[in-house]
């Protein structure tokens, strides 16, 4: 195949291809994670908010990580939960991500006022202190997984949409987009072409990062009980577990909160890894001299 | 009265195959002691012209048309009359060819020959009247006793026309009397032909290829392709202002003319026998319309005594600038006024340099002119429509625009491929196969490989010559007619710069499109400009031939851009340390 066909599968084998070891351990653990959320019904026996055993039982052959103080299995909930983390991660990541990603790529395309609304906008969202707003809205909104999206959302798209727009910025100043519209490009073309595959990868980056910092903020929320109560997610297990009255003089902590921490921590880790890499490999300063 | 007229004559060579129209309708006019030159290309039908005036082609060609000598038609004068004229009134020098001569005979008799026959004097006073005529054409007459083979190519063009000379003519054609000769019996020769025509009043005709040497003498000019005239007027209007594109291409092919610019013939090889019906030049032609494929054009006036056979009328404006104003916003409710009252037009096939320094507002009226900046008031027209955002870009045939940084002029993201066939993939054009053949034709135009490798590298993976040789292509591939190049050479080294102007003049010359060349180099553009027009503070102050520039600025800061070349290229330069005058020697260098 002639080298000027390149497709996207290639690309993405090209880019892992660079990642580092941590990278690519990243890479499987996520992958891991992902399997578990996936096919949590077959991985384990019961359903997660069901009562199957005796309280506070210690791992056994039943239960392999034992129940908690109502009897339900914990390594089910650890599987179901492993859904709930990352739904609302990528959820937020994505919305926040991509919609701020829009809006910076438009304010940056558009200039003039609309470039205005957004970054005052931008502007506000940066200065204010994100988590204690996070607790108070969550607080006054209710407790709900909609609810604790939304507000993450609202308080993780104003850096995408910067770096978006001064990309995008950036780009517009370039010859080659003067050259192109006087060929008769629309704009429609311009972002298609040659905006989103520039501003994309640097969005990828981001997402990942924003990932992470959905992840840990619902589980600080969920921590200090402000989350969903009916959902099952990490954060809400370690929520109850350190609410277990005297739970560290007693040997269930070792079952019943070291499994969503460790499980939370390789998470994070993993994400961690891979948003490092991608960042090294995409980086347009690395891709200038490599070309792509 | 004119002395000699000749009307619609026609000479066709009939070989076994077919007829070659060698001469296909020419007219001309002589008054007394006139010198007019016949210029043309090799084949162009000069040659038989003269032949045919003398009624040397009867029987190997058929002639048709009139010839009038002195009120007398003597197209059709049987032969014994017509041999009295020959020589006695009307002469011929020849091209100097060792055939011409009889080479068994000496010099001094062949000149002696039509004397003899004209004249009816004694041998001896021909004789002396030969050694009369070898001083003249300035030939010590000793040479008369040696055969043709011993003598040099000037002093056998010497004897021509000391044969020529013999029996006092009054009308001399002269064919192609120079072209074997150095540059200094060419001037001998000229010098001769002046001293001649002064003295005894002669009419000329002036047959040649060499247009420095027919300017240097013909008062007018007519321009001979394929055996029709396309062109006639005055030699200096000529010179300065061809009207006809083959005539424009003869003078630029000039060195003598155009001293600081490099040489480029005229693309394609004369047509004169491929006998399609429409106009003769129109396959080399710059400009060609529909009509031209179909009819041949008429000669035509088209004022000041000049006349042009072009269905276009001459050649043919392509883009005109009228009152172009430009302002950029500046802080605190400031303009900077880059372009100023801008008028400008610039012709088909032709290249137009526009010189200044930095911030005169060239690249700003480049941008307006390739319709990707919007003038405040003013309009620029391309061929009859007027330019707006980029309605001339997106199709071909229209106007491109080459800029400065070949870096950011093409994505870094973008391979090759990608990059020159944008302006297809844009518009539509074509399906991917076309697409990708016509990417490669247009790597091949500007020399870099049309290989599958080639093709997909990155475009930031090229270096600066590269990258702006794929800009280059890009531009190429929508075929303009037009090409707006921005200050392309700046950012690249002396060696790869002169690379891709070369290439770039190479295709110009070759595709026939014209040219608006951007620089602050003066130097550079000589090389390849036409016309120069210097720029300063967003208006033009002089516009010009680049030699009349050059040579003779006008303007004061014409001057002052001139006189900026510094270096041990330029006249008079001396170094700091030899001379310690540096100061002066750099405002002097422009003032011889």
């Amino acid at each position: 195949m002639p080298p000027y066909l390149r497709n996207a599968a290639d690309r993405f084998t090209a880019t892992v291809s660079k990642f580092s070891l941590e990278g690519k351990i990243g890479l499987c653990g996520i992958a891991l994670i992902v399997m578990m959320a996936v096919f949590a019904p077959l991985l384990s026996a019961y359903p997660p908010g069901k009562i199957t055993g005796g309280s506070l039982e210690p791992p056994g052959a039943d239960h392999p990580l034992g129940t908690d103080e109502l009897g339900m299995d914990i390594w089910s909930q650890i599987c179901y939960g492993a859904r709930m983390s990352l739904f609302i991660g990528l959820a937020v990541a994505c919305i926040a991500g991509l919609g701020g990603g829009a809006l910076g790529i438009l304010a940056g395309y558009l200039g003039g006022a609309a470039d205005q609304v957004v970054m005052r906008t931008v502007d506000v969202l940066m200065a204010l202190p994100s988590f204690p707003l996070l607790v108070v809205i969550s607080a006054f909104m209710g407790p709900s997984v909609f609810n604790v999206i939304l507000i993450l959302v609202l308080f993780s798209w104003a850096k995408p949409a910067r770096i978006a727009r001064s990309q995008t910025l950036s780009i517009k100043n370039n010859v080659y987009i003067t050259a192109a519209r006087n060929y008769g490009a629309t704009p429609f073309y311009l972002l298609r072409r040659h905006i989103l595959p520039e501003v994309l990868p640097i969005l990828f980056v981001l997402i990942i990062s924003i990932t992470s910092y959905a992840i840990m903020a619902e589980t600080g929320l969920a921590f200090l009980g402000l989350g969903d109560p009916t959902s099952k997610s990490w954060g809400m297990m370690l929520y109850y577990a350190t609410n277990f009255r005297s739970i560290y003089f007693t040997p269930y902590w070792q079952w019943w909160l070291i499994p969503p921490l460790v499980a939370l921590i390789v998470l994070l880790l993993c994400l961690a890894f891979i948003g490092r890499d991608l960042e090294q490999v995409l980086d347009p300063r690395m891709r200038q001299n490599r070309g792509g | 009265m004119a002395d000699l007229e000749v009307k619609d004559l026609k000479c066709h060579y009939n070989t076994d195959t077919s007829v070659v129209p060698a001469v296909d309708g020419i007219s001309l006019s002589l008054e007394a002691g006139e010198i007019v030159g016949v210029i043309g290309e090799s084949g162009s039908g000069k040659t038989t012209l003269g032949l045919s005036i003398m009624r040397l082609l009867d029987g190997l060609a058929s002639v048709s048309g009139t010839i009038v000598y002195k009120g007398t038609d003597i197209t059709h004068l049987p032969e014994p009359e017509i041999d009295r004229i020959r020589w006695k009134d009307i002469a011929i020098v020849f091209q100097n060819n060792l055939d011409i001569l009889n080479p068994v005979m000496t010099v001094g008799k062949q000149v002696v020959e039509p004397l003899l026959k004209h004249e009816e004097i004694p041998v001896r006073e021909a004789q002396a009247r030969c050694a009369d005529l070898f001083r003249t054409v300035g030939l010590d007459p000793v040479w008369m006793d040696a055969y043709p083979h011993q003598l040099s190519g000037g002093m056998r063009q010497r004897v021509l026309l000391a044969m020529a000379l013999s029996c006092d003519p009054k009308l001399l054609i002269l064919d192609e009397v120079t072209s074997a000769l150095d540059a200094f019996t060419r001037k001998e020769i000229r010098d001769l032909l002046i001293d001649l025509q002064k003295k005894n009043g002669y009419s000329m005709i002036l047959i040649s290829h060499d247009l420095s040497f027919v300017s240097s003498l013909a008062s007018r000019m007519i321009v001979l392709y394929a055996g029709r005239v396309v062109e006639s007027g005055p030699t200096v209007d000529i010179i300065n202002a061809p009207r006809h594109p083959y005539t424009r291409g003869l003078v630029h092919s000039t060195p003598d003319i155009f001293v600081y610019k490099d040489l480029w013939g005229i693309p394609g090889e004369s047509a004169s026998e491929d006998g399609h019906a429409g106009c003769p030049f129109s396959r080399r032609c710059t400009q060609p319309i529909e009509i031209c494929r179909t009819s041949p054009p008429r000669l035509q006036s088209c004022g000041d005594g000049r006349e042009v056979a072009c269905h276009r009328g001459g050649i043919a404006t392509l883009l005109r600038a009228d009152a172009v104003h430009f302002r950029y916003p500046l802080p605190g409710r400031k303009t900077l006024h880059a372009v100023n009252g801008v008028d400008m037009d610039v012709c088909e096939g032709e290249v137009l340099a526009i010189v200044g320094q930095t911030a005169s507002g060239k690249s700003t009226l480049a941008h307006i002119l390739a319709g990707i900046l919007r003038p405040e008031s003013g309009e620029v027209r391309f061929m009859d429509g007027a330019v707006h955002s980029g309605n001339n870009g997106h199709r071909f045939g229209g106007i491109q625009i080459v800029f400065q940084d070949p870096f950011s002029s093409t994505s870094n993201r973008f391979t090759v491929l990608d990059a020159v066939r944008e302006p297809f993939d844009i518009n539509r054009i074509g399906t991917a196969a076309e697409r990708l053949d016509m990417t490669r034709e247009a790597l091949k135009l500007v020399r870099l490989p049309p290989t599958d490798e080639f093709l997909g590298k990155y475009c930031g993976a090229l270096s600066g010559g590269q990258r702006q040789r794929v800009a280059l292509a890009r531009a190429m591939i929508m075929k303009p007619r037009l090409l707006i190049a921005d200050e392309i050479t700046s950012a690249l080294d002396v060696s790869t710069a002169a690379n891709v102007l070369r290439l770039l003049k190479g295709l110009q010359n070759r595709r026939g499109f014209a040219m608006i060349y951007i620089s602050h180099d003066l130097s550079l553009t000589l090389k390849i400009a036409d016309r120069i027009a210097v720029m300063d503070a967003g208006r033009i102050i002089e516009i010009g031939n680049a030699h009349e520039v050059m040579l003779h600025p006008r303007d004061d800061r014409t001057k002052r851009l001139i006189g900026t070349r510094v270096g041990h290229c330029c006249h008079d330069h001396k170094p700091v340390g030899m001379a310690g005058r540096l100061q002066t020697r750099v405002s002097d260098c422009g003032d011889e």
